[in-house]
């Protein structure tokens, strides 16, 4: 199909992405990769008169190690974070996510900031930004602000950005020593969408459970995390067993989505299966077990 | 696109009825309604102006009550057309009394022209079903008992 007229723009730096999208308030669109704004255009599901591309904006695309944190630039492609080496080694469960994300067109294209702006319940990355506590930093006409991961996915579809924002970075702390983590999903044939995603990062002290941090993506309308099978893993053994009986409750508060790709006690059952297998691997990591 | 669920209202099922088939509720409780006229008895011309993040639209249509069971259940009958493209659909509403509150149940069948699959489905349903559960928010509100 083909998406109703809009006028395109392209603006060379944030200061004239955020002029730009002053100027046409509700009427404009930022654009990244394009691979969710322009398929939900053609549907004409969404059909706004301006189009701001990002992609000519200078200094939106790197992934640095600021010592404290890395710096993920949100025009940063999942291509370019799913073969960053910095974090492959330090922030696998980031990569890995990246690395499973559609398919190559998609990967080239999509972006890590247009993937957490658009907040597509189907999507990878919310979920894995929710287990490390990332922070994602926005940049408004009256400046910038720091939003905690937790607090930046509201509902379906919406995010906490303003209309008049920029996503302009994702920050991820440093993970602490003895830290191992992973992505394991149950993809959407077709797509690759997550019907269920699991992203894992288990600390180990000695032979106990120092931390763990579950982010649940696909599920239900928004990621969220896994907070009962967090607790019920802290302070406990770090072998198999102890995992097993935590990730009976990895779907607990969750309202799962029900549809023709997984019914909802489905989607239930597959999050308890795959959260004990995500937690044993990256436990198996943090113990230095690869 | 099928569309089923269900909402549970906290209020007897007489109110949620009367609710429900009052014009001015509908009027109010639709997400984004900015025109809204009674053609006839039990049939409605409205404009909504809705959406869920992303996905925006306005749709203007026809809506048709019918086979009215008080207060147990009706059928909801929507015809229309917007960016989009044109949606026509129908649906029966169940009201069960659960001694004091009341569930509703939607189970409904929409065909969208133009849909592609994968994109398009997915999200339009969830979508779909978010605007139907503001809906009922909504009304829910307009029911004294329960605004109390
Ligand atoms: C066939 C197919 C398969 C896919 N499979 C998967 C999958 O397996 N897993 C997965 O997670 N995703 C999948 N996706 C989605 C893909 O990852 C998208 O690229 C991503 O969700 C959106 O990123 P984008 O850069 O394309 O953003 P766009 O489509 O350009 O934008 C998306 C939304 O975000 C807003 N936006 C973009 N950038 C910013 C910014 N910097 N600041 C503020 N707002 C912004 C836009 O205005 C728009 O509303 C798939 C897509 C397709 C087409």
């Amino acid at each position: 199909m083909i998406p109703s007229a809009f006028e395109y723009h392209s603006p060379t730096s944030v200061e004239d992405a955020l002029g730009l999208l002053g100027r046409f308030g509700d009427d404009a669109k930022l654009l990244a990769g394009g691979h969710s704004l322009i398929p939900l255009m053609k549907l004409r599901l969404a059909a706004p008169e301006h189009l701001i591309d990002l992609g000519r904006v200078q200094g939106l695309s790197y992934i640095r190690d600021e010592g404290g944190a890395i710096a993920i630039g949100a025009m940063t492609t999942h291509s370019a974070v799913a073969a960053s080496e910095l974090l492959r080694s330090r922030v696998a469960v980031l990569a890995e996510a990246a690395a499973s994300i559609g398919d190559v067109q998609v990967r080239n294209r999509g972006t890590i900031g247009g993937s957490l702006a658009h907040a597509d319940p189907g999507a990878d990355l919310p979920g894995v930004m929710l287990a490390l506590n990332a922070e994602l930093v926005a940049r408004g006409a009256s400046g910038t602000r720091t939003i905690a991961a937790a607090d930046f996915f509201t509902d379906l579809l919406s995010t906490a950005l303003e209309p008049n924002e920029v996503l302009t970075e994702i920050r991820i702390p440093v993970l602490p020593a003895n830290t191992g983590s992973t992505y394991l999903k149950f993809a959407n044939q077709a797509s690759g969408y997550a019907i269920v995603g699991i992203a894992a990062v288990v600390t180990v002290s000695g032979a106990t459970v120092a931390d763990a941090r579950v982010g649940v993506s696909g599920v239900g309308e928004t990621a969220s995390r896994a907070s009962g099978t967090e607790q019920a893993l802290r302070g406990q053994p770090a072998n198999a067993d102890a995992v097993k009986r935590a990730a009976q409750q990895a779907a607990d508060g969750i309202e799962p989505l029900g549809d023709i790709h997984a019914s909802a006690e489905y989607r239930s059952h597959l999050v308890r299966v795959f959260a004990e297998r995500a937690l044993n691997t990256a436990l198996g990591r943090a113990q230095g077990r690869g | 696109m099928q569309l089923t669920g269900t909402y549970t209202f906290k209020a007897p099922r007489d109110a949620v009825w009367q609710a429900m088939l009052d014009p001015e509720n509908i009027r109010r409780c639709m997400p984004g309604c900015e025109e809204f006229k009674t053609t006839a008895e039990d049939q409605y011309e409205a404009v909504m102006k809705a959406g869920v993040g992303s996905i925006k639209g306005t749709f203007q249509g026809k809506i048709q009550l019918s086979e009215r069971q008080p207060p147990s259940s009706y059928r909801m009958g929507v015809e229309g057309g917007g960016k989009p493209g044109r949606v026509k659909g129908s649906g029966v509403l169940t009201l069960t009394d659960q001694g004091g509150t009341t569930l509703v149940a939607y189970d409904g069948d929409a065909q969208v022209a133009g849909l592609i699959a994968s994109v398009g489905q997915r999200l339009l349903g969830i979508t779909a079903r978010k605007l139907i559960e503001q809906f009922f928010k909504t009304m829910e509100k307009q029911i004294p008992a329960t605004s109390a």
